[in-house]
């Protein structure tokens, strides 16, 4: 992230790029066309949130639970608005706050844990294992963080 | 099934008492409100439905809901929605008439615009907007439909999509660029491999190569940690968001099964991805002098 902008430029710029991210994905799954704006909205709010609560000190985690309840919050409303499902704003919505950056990292040291020294290789071993449970939780926060809405509701079940 | 089988629309729904108390004479028993036949049609429309929500990724309490509203919409008493990990079964319960019928699920895949439309489907015919021969009709559309959109379209978003990832990830413009590219290139060759419907494993390792190889390349313009970037940005156009997210929500409302294998298989696609990153990283340094 570009710091030397502000905090301001910095979210709206972070929310400009996730809403691009989300749109592609959105294409990539065959979203209906008058869902795509909401999409957009849900991807770039939901990962400004989570930039935001990070750069204000929050863990990577509490931020991602954040940003992930915000989109579920979103899809429960756009999905009786809408008449359209939820899975249909949530899934596009959180792609751009998935840890692809940490697994990546954990698996391009368990690789190099092949051929390094000893000493070297526990060292990556242990920094792996780091970023595999921080990759776990924040997938976690991500699921858990876009049912939570769902587990509210109190209609009565259909069957 | 036959085509044939599902027509005859237009005895729904008016004539439903004059059907009971004919039953009724015949046999003197309380019969259901449903010919034998009609049963057998509208378990077929149902089960179709469901099987393609399941395989187009729709959650199963989703499936269950639109199946059961279909099913009970077009004049069964109840219907029991059973979804397995690989199969759906449906029994359509009609007075003291029942019948059960099972599809395979094969093939799981991501398709919204499909999700949706059946969804409607099922709103529309629990509030009676749609009879058996609409409903059939709807199901061969949406069976029939085209992807929304062109397939270059999706190809240039997908790669900017994952250029965009970059830059929430920190990367420069260069990587940007390299990412844009290799993103584009792997969605392109993903495209060509599931037209020729290989194994969707194959398909993963294979299109995390390429976009990996060619992510590689970004060596030639910036740093490591850059290079990484472009790396793990390319490699998220196979992220298995449905199926993850679907496992979610399963556990959740109680489907482990149906959580569970999911959760897998998006645990199998995720060390896929993994396994042609590595290759490719390998490759990528055997080429570097």
């Amino acid at each position: 992230m570009i710091t030397e902008l502000g905090p301001i430029i910095t979210i709206l710029l972070d929310a400009f790029w996730a809403a691009v991210a989300a749109l592609g994905f959105a294409v990539l799954f065959n979203a209906p066309r008058r869902a795509l704006p909401a999409i957009l909205l849900a991807g770039a709010l939901g990962h400004a949130t989570h930039t935001a609560l990070v750069m204000l000190g929050a863990s990577v985690e509490i931020a991602v639970l954040a940003g992930a309840v915000l989109i579920g919050l979103l899809g429960e409303l756009l999905q009786r608005r809408m008449r359209i499902p939820r899975v249909v704003f949530t899934v596009p919505g959180v792609i751009p706050m998935v840890p692809g950056s940490l697994a990546f990292g954990a698996m391009e040291k368990l690789l190099r844990v092949l051929t390094a020294p000893p000493d070297v290789a526990a060292e990556l071993l242990a920094r792996a294992s780091v970023d595999i449970i921080h990759t776990g939780f924040i997938l976690m926060a991500l699921a858990v963080g876009i049912s939570l809405p769902i587990l509210f509701r109190h209609q009565k079940p259909v069957v | 099934m036959g085509v044939n089988e599902f027509e005859g629309g237009d005895s729904f729904p008016q004539s439903e008492n004059s059907q009971r108390s004919r039953r009724e004479g015949e046999t003197g028993q309380p019969a259901g409100r449903l010919a034998y036949v009609e049963l057998r049609e509208i378990i077929g429309l149902s089960l179709w439905a469901g099987q393609m929500l399941l395989q187009n990724g729709a959650s199963s309490l989703r499936t269950e809901e639109t199946t059961h509203r279909i099913g009970t919409g077009l004049g069964c008493d109840w219907m029991d929605v059973i979804i397995t990990p690989d199969s759906i079964v449906v029994t359509a319960t009609d007075g003291e008439d029942f019948r059960t019928k099972a599809r395979r699920v094969v093939r799981l895949g991501a398709n919204m615009g499909r999700i949706t439309a059946l969804s409607e489907l099922g709103h529309a015919v629990a509030e009676g907007r749609a009879d058996r021969g609409e409903v059939q009709a709807r199901l061969h559309a949406i069976d029939a439909a085209p992807k929304e959109y062109n397939r270059w379209l999706v190809v240039f978003l997908v790669g900017l999509a994952c250029a965009a990832f970059s830059r929430l990830l920190g990367g420069d413009w260069p990587v940007f660029g390299v990412t844009l590219v290799a993103a584009s290139a792997a969605m392109f060759a993903r495209q060509e491999i599931e037209k020729r419907h290989y194994n969707r494993y194959l398909m993963v390792a294979t299109v995390a190569f390429i976009g990996g190889l060619l992510a590689s390349s970004a060596q030639l313009v910036t740093d490591a940690a850059n290079v990484n970037i472009a790396i793990a940005a390319t490699a998220l156009l196979l992220v298995p968001g449905v199926p993850l997210i679907n496992s979610a929500q399963d556990f959740i409302r109680g489907y482990t099964g149906n959580g569970l294998r999911r959760g897998v298989s998006g645990l199998l696609i995720s060390l896929t991805i993994a396994l042609g990153l590595v290759l490719a990283i390998q490759f990528a340094q055997m080429l570097t002098p």
